[in-house]
């Protein structure tokens, strides 16, 4: 089978400093890959490679067959590539609802004429992928917030929010950058249950970027560690836990 | 919000414009009063509401641009201008009125596109500047191009408009066809609100690099908020070639988008409303101000002419200034908080 996403020699280097070297990643159907490393380690610059806002100087990524290595990063959103962020990036000013309805913005049709008019065509359109929204809404449990603007909800109703939209993209692989980040132990608990839903309901791949070594030992089919922008470790979780490099990587010299 | 007891059942109802049927009375009501108010209301207040009609189209495009998709614009007026020297040539040339609307605003929105394209590449007041330049070369362009094209600094004469045979020369035909044409306006502004291209206008200026990871193209959709801003102003601009009946290219000036910017800031950018509502606050302050003075000035209370014109002009900047200062988000905000106060009253709260 071939994988979702192959990434070969991904080097990016930023004047003298080298974020990158070398980086092989691959991620198969059905998997959930962690990303991790210490501060500075290049996972950041991995995934932004990935989402196309880095230009790697060597190296190609293949996602889904394709080589989307010049795409910028709107088009790789197209071709399925989905993505959430660290910190608070969603649309402030709209509603739940609206914020999962811009993210199906690739697979609606409506263009400016069809807004203005708002003719049987864009009501319909309108209307059907509002009941999508919905359903994702229902999923991710925001039924009663669907109307509230997002800039006034919680911390971590903004992130489930985020995550929402991303699902919205349909995706056929799922970027989560430092998703529990800021989090308290229930609302982490409800993330990792989403994440394993994501995966097992809807069979969308996830690469997930975190600190919390337990959540990420508990929910990674597989772990990859970055050091100095060099993966130094790829394997299951508990092999990478014993792995003399990875221990030394995060404990320093013994 | 809506009141207790609305209920939808399907998504199509729920997006509606008008989801309540006392709002549908309201605005038929409304509608109905305006259309009437020729029979009553002296000339000088039709024209006063034609031009405030006008405006209101043009603040409305502005809130497109820079309301949703947080394209600051300080060339609305060139675009504007650009509508009426099209929509005078075409009238000259013989075309109907109802083409020449959307030709005109067309070719404005062409012109804002062709402008744009190099200004996509900077942000924020770099934007500003470079719409600011727009703003510059309108005037040169239309005295520079030839003047069987747009009469060069002489300006064009305008004839009074036919619609399907019927020649509308009076000033309560010209209010009633500024105000159809606005209602329609205003309803495709709205309707952009609540569809995908509105949101993702809104998503470019909440986040411009959340919104490139969902798909949103940004040249694209910076391209299509000028197109659709400009579409306004050039219809208004055809709007104002028919009322005005002359254009010259000292009547769109960089004056004029600075008030269109301030009318949107009154009325609050975020939503069609606002800009609605800063056009009728901001027009008719300034109208007030002026008749205010000129009573000043026959009551002969020993004031000279310029001093009160001056005073009038510092009264109208504090008021706005006292708008925003008490209400940054603008009128249609303030509306939406005494609307949802009616409607959880007694109570104080949801």
């Amino acid at each position: 089978m071939s994988a979702v996403l192959d990434v070969s020699g991904l080097t990016l280097g930023f004047g003298q400093v080298v974020a990158l070297s070398d980086v092989a990643m691959t991620v198969q159907a059905g998997e959930i890959v962690s990303l991790i490393g210490p501060n500075g380690a290049g996972k950041s610059s991995l995934l932004n490679c990935l989402s196309g806002f880095y230009r790697p100087q060597r190296g190609r990524i293949l996602f889904a067959g394709r080589d989307i290595t010049a795409l910028p990063p709107h088009r790789r959103a197209a071709a399925g590539l989905g993505r959430t962020f660290q910190g608070l990036q969603t649309y402030d000013s709209m509603t739940v609802r609206e914020n999962v309805l811009s993210g199906m913005h690739v697979h609606m049709r409506a263009g400016l004429l069809d807004a203005m008019l708002y003719w049987p065509r864009a009501r319909q359109e309108e209307a059907r992928f509002t009941e999508l929204a919905e359903e994702i809404i229902a999923f991710l449990e925001l039924e009663e917030l669907r109307h509230a603007p997002v800039g006034a909800l919680s911390y971590g109703l903004r992130k489930r929010t985020d995550l929402g939209r991303a699902l919205g993209l349909r995706p056929e692989l799922l970027l989560l950058d430092e998703p529990m980040a800021g989090m308290n132990a229930e609302e982490k608990a409800d993330l990792a249950r989403f994440i394993l839903d994501i995966r097992d309901a809807r069979g969308i791949p996830v690469v997930l970027v975190e600190h919390d070594m337990d959540v990420v030992m508990d929910i990674s089919d597989r772990v990859m560690v970055l050091e100095w922008g060099r993966v130094i470790a790829d394997g299951a979780p508990d092999a990478v836990r014993g792995d003399p490099r990875v221990i030394s990587a995060y404990l320093g010299q013994a | 919000m809506l009141p207790s007891g609305v209920f939808f059942t399907d998504h199509a109802a729920e997006a509606g414009l008008l989801r309540t049927l006392p709002q549908r009375l309201w605005l038929a009501a409304l509608l109905a009063a305006l259309v009437l108010l020729p029979l009553v209301a002296g000339a000088h207040l039709i024209g006063l509401l034609t031009m405030l009609c006008i405006t209101a189209i043009a603040v409305l495009g502005l809130q497109i641009t820079t309301g949703m998709a947080g394209q600051v614009n300080l060339g609305q007026s060139a675009f504007v201008g650009a509508g009426a020297f099209v929509a005078a040539r075409l009238a000259l040339a013989g075309l109907p009125l109802p083409l020449v609307l959307p030709l005109a605003g067309l070719a404005a929105a062409a012109g804002s596109v062709a402008f744009a394209l190099p200004a996509m590449r900077v942000k924020g007041f770099y934007l500003a500047l470079t719409t600011l330049a727009a703003q510059v070369m309108f005037p040169i362009l239309i005295i520079r191009l030839p003047a069987a094209w747009f009469g060069g600094a002489d300006g064009l004469g305008v004839d009074p408009p036919t619609v399907a045979g019927i020649r509308l020369g009076g000033a309560t035909a010209m209010y009633l066809l500024c105000l159809g044409v606005l209602v329609v306006m205003a309803t495709a502004a709205f309707n952009v609100g609540r569809s995908r291209a509105g949101r993702a206008f809104r998503a470019m200026r909440d986040n411009d690099n959340a919104a490139r990871v969902l798909g949103i193209d940004p040249l694209r959709t910076k391209l299509a908020a000028f197109f659709a801003g400009a579409f306004f102003a050039g219809v208004a601009g055809a709007l104002y070639a028919y009322q005005v009946r002359y254009v010259t290219t000292e009547q769109f000036t960089l004056w004029q988008s600075v008030w269109y910017v301030g009318m949107l800031l009154v009325g609050g950018m975020t939503q069609p409303l606002g800009a609605i509502l800063g056009t009728l606050f901001v027009t008719l302050l300034q109208e007030m101000l002026r008749s205010a003075g000129g009573a000043l000035l026959d009551a002969d209370v020993g004031l000279q002419g310029g001093a009160i014109f001056a005073a009038t002009n510092v009264l109208l900047g504090s008021v706005i200034l006292a708008g925003l200062i008490f209400e940054p988000r603008g009128l249609a905000h303030r509306w939406g908080l005494v609307v949802a106060a009616y409607r959880i009253w007694p109570y104080p709260h949801r």
